[in-house]
């Protein structure tokens, strides 16, 4: 299995060649655009399902990786220190699988879109930006140093906030657009500060030379601004996960992301851009390791994970619900981070990725259906909604699948990547009790989920039509291959057996023949670092030629550990999985009696806990804090500051002063311009052309006689001179 | 004595013959002429003792040039009854007329000076009879062809093919909108 | 009588009248006429210099080609007086200022 980039290049360069294409013949042929994106989206998943194939089924070693880079631009030594930036591509189990679910999510979002988008009036650019999404995020995941990530986290960037204000003839989303865009911007500035505190560092921003400086103390003694500056580093790009995947302090813009188009939204704001965040902090999990900030992190993705979770149990649009526990997931995943779960924490990223890809389009799909006549748009107000079963049966099984997934029941998806999660967090609450808060937040956060996602279906596909005009102007939905065909798909990988081997992924209930292969934890490991200290570079277009004997990987049954600290931590687990599981039925049993019986009511519980009511109707006032403080008090001051330094003091001297020079300058050029240009110059050139005018002129008579006759007069002052 | 009598005649009839075309004022007649003038030059040949150059003379000019130029007159024939050109102008008659006799005169009288100053000097007295005697040179010109100057001899080759096909392609018929255009 | 100095004047005076005919005559094919008398006397020349002065051949082969560049042109020439004939319907030389304009 030798990889040249021929195998490795289409899978990016296939979704890029069709954003570039179909910018340029969207106008004309929209039809042909879609269908261009769409293709080559199948292309590049097919190229990666091979690159999976080979890592997953081939090879199946936790050490393989493929890297191969050329130098982009080299800065020579500076302080003795190499300065290059190397492109590339860093392949490995992780990339391998994310590979694949991006690929798969695209090619299957790309092919919903054609039945969400097809009325709209821009359905072909809707896939121009998609495809270059879907480029950039590839590109991401192959990226193989910290500045090409930046370069296509940037880009991503750029398409969220496209994608957001893709109906932009509503105010609400080109604010919204903007909102998101200026708040991630807040981290992705933090994440430049820290590559260039790595960059500075070591030479290079290349995760192998990361992990090796790691390995090798190249970070140790060096501190900035007086805290050690691998803490800062790790803060630093921590930070840009905060913004990107939407953590604690900055997630205010994700739930207004949901002015996109709902495809946009399961691709950009579920599977893959926001995971993008958790991706990067998993690849450099050793750095925040060694910057000690795993603590941290585990509080900020505890603090998510509940408060999100809490806001949507009362939001009533049926797009919020699913922004809010998209933000409540991706803090589960940055609390697996937090506790040391690496691999349950990019499985929960993998599992998320299918559900709520699969949630967000039966939204999508409820959304299409139900069309106000009233004011010519789609409804997604939960409160008219309900008892919808009936005309959408598929879209139905598949989001009742998706909820199972994510409110963590048995042998779905959800319970296998999140109970991981749960139970690491609670051997660490047990180890350290500064863990412990984390990890409580972490259990009520998964009973909130349970109560939240059952509420929002009970809502919409339970019990008695609210609205009957728009329940009965609604079409029974019929089984389409762009519609129910890639939720159906979507909602088989909501199983959990195909991540875990095993159908709770606990090992507890065996299902008869299947064996306990295990290969995600098996193949996905933390990043050993002391191995990249041998590490030897692969040019960029040559074959694999590492000698290196990669050994099959086995599954560990005790995950590295003693056996006396294995059986603890399997211990842990099991108590933490029957824990999931009593509250995943605990939430859906008070969803039950709230919105099916009805014995309990919802109003009642609001107007007990009013205070807090308020609160979550106000998201916990972080709009207001940071429109109200932070923008007026703070930026809007300190924006006069700067109106004034730039209207008193630039304006008046610097601005006046030029012109007073200026205006001088400007008598001076135009005698200059009048005396010597117009009258010597320009004149002067006329007449001259005339002069030589008249004299060519009579010389190029056309006349082969005359031209003749200068000949011999030419020749004769030869003789004449010569002889 | 006889050979005095050819060079004589010769010479009468080159120099006759170029003057008459210069005096001519019919195209058929300087043509003729001409072909007496190169005929005189052939015989000028003879008396130099160049029978091969003589020969060819005959044989190109005469036999060759002089009937080519004979056919393009009467191919061009009737291109002189127009006076004016496209843009209305008098034009000066084919043969010339005083003003540009006068003109080629004067050049001719600058440069024929310019001749006379480099041949004046020339003193050459060898009489005929200090000569070596009179001997074939068409066995001698094949030798010096094919050895001293065989690269300007397969050059002319080439010269004389390009021409060929240069004068077939050039005046060959073309299509009304290729005329036009 | 027969000497170089007189076969200098003769080829002097085909030359002269080729230069006349040349510049007076304003129909292409006397110019054409004109050319050939000049070449002549140029061949005429060089014959005379080999008989008189160094007594070997290669005057009469400079004049040999002489002869055969005169036909080449001669032809050439021709025939781009017929095309020019065919294109303009004159052969008069102040016809020929398409380069000119």
């Amino acid at each position: 299995m030798d990889y040249t980039i021929g195998n490795i290049a289409p899978i990016i360069l296939l979704p890029f060649a069709a954003f570039v294409i179909n910018a340029f013949i969207v106008k004309k042929v929209p039809k042909f655009a879609v269908g261009l994106g769409c293709i080559t989206m199948f292309a590049s998943f097919c190229y990666a399902c091979r690159v999976f194939k080979d890592f997953v089924f081939v090879t199946y070693s936790a050490d393989y990786y493929v890297h191969k880079v050329f130098t982009w631009f080299d800065l020579g030594l500076i302080n003795g220190k190499p300065f290059n930036v190397d492109m590339g591509i860093y392949l490995d189990n992780m990339s391998a699988v994310l590979l694949l679910m991006v690929t798969g999510c695209a090619l299957i979002i790309h092919i919903f879109s054609t039945f969400y988008m097809e009325h709209d009036a821009r359905f072909g650019s809707f896939f121009v930006y998609l495809s270059l999404f879907t480029a950039a995020m590839i590109g991401l995941v192959l990226s193989e140093n910290l500045l090409s990530v930046f370069v296509f986290w940037e880009l991503m960037g750029f398409c969220s906030y496209s994608l957001i204000g893709f109906y932009y003839e509503k105010e609400g989303a080109g604010n919204a657009s903007m909102k998101a865009f200026m708040t991630t911007r807040v981290g992705d500035v933090f994440f430049l500060v820290g590559i260039l505190a790595i960059w500075s560092t070591i030479g290079s921003t290349s995760f192998v030379d990361i992990y090796a400086a790691i390995a090798s103390g190249a970070f140790n003694d060096l501190t900035v601004v007086g805290i050690p500056l691998v803490t800062f580093s790790a803060i630093s790009i921590f930070l840009g996960t905060i913004g990107k995947s939407a953590q604690f302090p900055l997630q205010v813009w994700l739930p207004d992301a949901m002015w996109g188009p709902t495809p946009c939204s399961a691709l950009i704001h579920a599977a893959t851009m926001v995971a993008a965040g958790v991706y990067l902090s998993l690849r450099m999990y050793p750095l925040m390791e060694a910057g000690g900030i795993t603590t941290v992190i585990a509080y900020i993705g505890g603090i998510t994970a509940f408060g999100a979770a809490t806001i949507a149990l009362i939001q009533t649009d049926i797009k919020a619900v699913l922004a809010y526990s998209t933000i409540s997931q991706l803090g589960y995943m940055v609390l697996g981070i937090g506790v040391g779960a690496y691999n349950a924490a990019f499985m929960h990223l993998i599992t998320h990725a299918v559900f709520k890809a699969c949630l967000f389009l039966s939204a999508g799909s409820v959304i299409h259906s139900l069309h106000d006549h009233h004011t010519d748009g789609h409804v997604q107000e939960m409160p008219r909604m309900g008892g919808l079963r009936k005309k959408m049966p598929f879209t139905f099984i598949a989001m009742l699948c998706c909820t199972f997934a994510i409110a963590g029941f048995p042998f779905f998806s959800g319970f296998v990547s999140k109970d991981r999660i749960l139970g690491d967090a609670l051997l660490q609450a047990l180890d350290h009790k500064t863990m412990i808060a984390p990890a409580v937040l972490g259990f009520i956060a998964a009973l909130l989920t349970a109560f939240y996602m059952f509420r929002m279906m009970f809502l919409t596909f339970y019990g008695e039509p609210r609205d009957k005009e728009l329940y009965e102007h609604t079409d029974v939905e019929t089984l389409s291959w762009n519609r129910n065909v890639p939720l159906l798909i979507l909602t088989v990988f909501t199983l959990g057996f195909w991540y875990s081997g095993s159908l709770t992924g606990q090992g507890l209930v065996k299902f008869p023949g299947v064996e306990h292969k295990e290969w995600f934890s098996t193949l996905i490991k933390k990043p050993d670092v002391e191995k990249f200290t041998k590490y030897k570079r692969e040019a960029w277009g040559s074959t694999d030629s590492r000698d290196q004997f990669f050994e099959k990987a086995h599954y560990d049954a005790n995950h590295g550990m003693t056996e006396a600290q294995a059986h603890h931590a399997h211990h842990v687990h099991h108590i933490g999985a029957i824990m999931s599981i009593i509250i995943a039925f605990f939430g859906f049993f008070i969803a039950y009696m709230m919105y099916i019986k009805k014995a309990w009511s919802p109003g009642w519980w609001s107007s007990k806990l009013s205070p807090w009511y308020r609160a979550l109707q106000s998201k916990y006032f972080f709009d207001d804090l940071y429109i109200k403080v932070i923008i007026q008090k703070g930026l809007l001051g300190m924006n006069n500051f700067l109106a004034w330094i730039d209207m008193g003091i630039y304006d008046r001297y610097i601005v006046d002063g030029t012109e007073v020079i200026n205006r001088f300058a400007y008598r001076v050029s135009n005698w200059f311009d009048n005396k010597i240009v117009d009258t010597v110059g320009v004149d002067g050139t006329g007449a001259s052309v005339r002069l030589f005018n008249v004299v060519l002129r009579t010389i190029q008579s056309g006349k082969i006689q005359f031209y003749f006759m200068i000949l011999v007069v030419v020749l004769v002052s030869y003789i004449w001179t010569l002889v | 004595m006889f050979d005095n009598f050819i060079f004589l005649s010769s010479a009468a009839l080159a120099i006759g013959g170029a003057l008459s075309v210069v005096v001519s004022t019919n195209l058929m007649h300087s043509c003729i002429y001409l072909l007496m003038s190169l005929i005189g030059v052939s015989g000028l040949y003879v008396t130099l003792s160049a029978d091969f150059l003589a020969a060819t003379q005959l044989v190109v000019y005469v036999g060759g040039v002089v009937i080519l130029m004979l056919f393009a007159i009467m191919l061009t024939a009737g291109s002189d009854n127009k006076t004016v050109n496209r843009f209305g102008i008098v034009k000066i008659p084919p043969m010339g007329n005083l003003k540009t006799y006068i003109m080629s005169l004067l050049t001719a009288g600058v440069m024929g000076c310019s001749v006379l100053k480099m041949i004046m000097n020339i003193n050459q007295t060898t009489k005929l009879g200090e000569l070596p005697p009179y001997s074939t040179t068409v066995e001698q010109i094949g030798t010096l062809l094919v050895t001293d100057h065989v690269l300007a001899f397969e050059i002319s080759s080439v010269l004389l093919l390009g021409a060929l096909v240069g004068a077939a392609v050039i005046a060959r018929p073309r299509l009304e909108n290729e005329v036009t255009k | 009588m027969i000497s170089l100095p007189s076969f200098l004047a003769i080829s002097f005076i085909l030359f002269v009248s080729g230069l006349v005919v040349m510049i007076a005559k304003k129909n292409i094919i006397a110019i054409l006429l004109g050319v050939e008398l000049i070449l002549n006397s140029a061949a005429l020349n060089f014959a005379a210099y080999t008989r008189f002065v160094n007594q070997n051949l290669d005057g009469h082969i400079m004049s040999l080609f002489i002869i055969i560049i005169a036909a080449a042109e001669a032809a050439v020439g021709l025939a781009i007086v017929i095309r020019f004939f065919q294109i303009r319907e004159s052969i008069h030389i102040d016809d020929a200022t398409q380069l000119l304009q």
